[in-house]
């Protein structure tokens, strides 16, 4: 993870839209998982609470579950413009400033995907009116790392999204 | 392999700030679709997928992949709330099959099933009401009363299932003993307890929800309870209506144009109180209100509803409206004339 500080920034900002590609080929370079995990307050024998991470396997309507993207470069060669887009499903609701991605710069859509910018720079119009755009409006996130991936380097991205 | 062909180069900073201001003034605003919204929540048993997209150059090429995809199904969370719906009942003692309605919610995000109990037998008040045999009963006609129509409820035949947001009105039937004194209160409870289990808020019945997830004992522990009250009452009220004529040649005749002066006296006698009482008299048909004829224990009270205690409502057919307040024995007689003339 460190080592993703020291190199120089690069943006990307392609669109990823309508975008169909041989996954298996690319698997070859980075490695991408997810998980959707809550979180479960332990209280130990001292009464002491800690909250972990658990598998969501309960999941009831106002809960909060957290999905972590983890990316790992397994080539040989280092990775750059490495931009991660996750869709927040319909029946979920972002949490207002729960997206937190190390070296990267988020961005949000409230229209599919089509267009991100920053959760400040969007709005959408309700009934007419239009108005600034609020976390449960936004339908993407998108970290775009700022740094190059080197050979062997891992990267995470993570957001906090809440059942209504 | 399919690669993504190389996009032109451009300086990404100026690219990246220039793209925002000239989206927002191209597009507006995006347009929000109507989304369908559940009270209770997501409905139990909704899958929801995720999966990551990323991209990333690396050698010259550009890439992109997908991760793998995480779901999540949307567990049941049983919670229901129990609220009287009817005010305090009055009633006297002796009297029998007294009523009160009470409104069962499933607030859960499931189809649910729910037992359903009374107890007269609480404390915190002046006497316990006897439930009638049998007690509970579904207000089918939707009165608000317990009439003949009304189905008794039977634990473990009609228990009442209830979609997510659904609700029951349930009629709670009891009898008033006869050894209670004016003023006395009873209380009543209706018990709805959901079928799947309760306990504690949190609990887990595996396999148990709808849709085939787990079902989740929410705040209210799978039971609520609400209480309705009884409020013993002997107060009486009496009206009396009577009227003078008086004809336009000096008479007491009945013909047109005969101006027709009722009197209505009202009075409460015994113990209690007469809380809002109201008279509400409509005009005679073929005859004429007088303007500003209303009077009330000796005082003029104006025609329009101006906030004195009474008023003409032209409100379908054309009444006297005078608002007495709470009456008390001690109120003694109220009287309220007013005018009309015979058409």
């Amino acid at each position: 993870m460190k080592t993703i500080h020291q190199f120089g920034i690069c943006m990307l900002l392609t669109s990823l839209a309508g975008t169909a590609f041989a996954q298996d080929a690319a698997q070859g370079h980075l490695l991408v998982k997810t998980v959707v995990q809550k979180e479960e307050v332990v209280v130990d024998a001292s009464g002491e609470e800690t909250v972990r991470l658990v598998d969501a396997k309960v999941v009831v309507p106002g809960d909060e579950v957290i999905y972590t993207v983890t990316f790992e470069n397994i080539s040989d060669t280092a990775a750059e413009n490495v931009v991660i887009t996750n869709p927040i499903a319909a029946d979920l609701e972002y949490v207002d400033g729960s997206a937190f991605g190390p070296g990267s710069d988020i961005v949000f859509s409230v229209d599919g995907g089509t267009m991100f910018a920053a959760a400040g720079e969007l709005s959408v119009a309700e009934n007419g009116v239009v108005r600034p755009a609020e976390a449960k409006d936004f339908t993407h996130i998108r970290w775009e790392m700022q740094n190059e991936i080197p050979a062997g380097s891992q990267g995470v991205a993570r957001f906090r999204a809440r059942l209504p | 392999m399919t690669l993504k062909p190389k996009q032109p180069e451009r300086p990404a900073l100026t690219r990246w700030r220039y793209g925002i201001g000239m989206q927002i003034a191209a597009f507006g605003a995006v347009l929000l679709a109507a989304q369908t919204s559940f009270a209770a929540g997501t409905p139990a048993g909704t899958v929801i997928d995720n999966t990551a997209q990323v991209s990333f150059d690396i050698g010259g090429t550009s890439l992109s992949l997908n991760s793998n995809t995480v779901s999540i199904t949307v567990d049941e969370r049983i919670d229901v709330v129990v609220t009287l719906q009817s005010p305090q009942v009055l009633v006297a003692g002796g009297e029998s099959n007294r009523s009160l309605l009470f409104r069962v919610t499933n607030n859960g995000n499931g189809s649910e099933g729910f037992a359903l109990a009374i107890d007269s037998n609480l404390g915190g008040d002046d006497f316990d009401p006897v439930p009638a045999v049998p007690a509970i009963y579904f207000d089918m006609d939707a009165s608000g009363d317990f009439n003949p129509g009304d189905v008794a409820y039977t634990p473990g035949t009609n228990d009442p299932q209830l979609l997510a947001d659904g609700f029951i009105d349930i009629l709670l039937v009891n009898d008033i003993p006869l050894a209670v004194n004016n003023g006395d209160i009873g209380l009543s409870q209706l018990i709805a307890t959901s079928q799947t289990g309760s306990g504690a808020a949190g609990d887990v019945f595996a396999g148990q929800g709808e849709g085939g997830g787990d079902a989740v004992l929410g705040t209210s522990g799978g039971q609520a309870a609400g209480n309705g009250e009884y409020l013993v009452s002997d107060v009486a009220f009496s009206i009396v209506k009577s009227v003078v004529v008086a004809d336009p040649f000096g008479g007491t005749q009945p013909v047109p144009g005969a101006t027709l002066t009722y009197t209505l006296v009202v009075q409460v006698t015994n113990a209690g109180t007469a809380g809002n009482s109201t008279v509400n008299d409509p005009i005679p048909v073929n005859t004429s209100y007088v303007a500003n004829s209303i009077n009330v224990n000796g005082a003029p009270v104006t025609d329009a509803v101006d906030g004195d205690s009474g008023e003409l409502n032209l409100a379908g057919v054309p009444s006297v409206v005078v608002r007495l307040g709470d009456l008390t024995q001690a109120s003694g007689v109220q009287t309220v004339i007013f005018q009309v003339t015979i058409d």
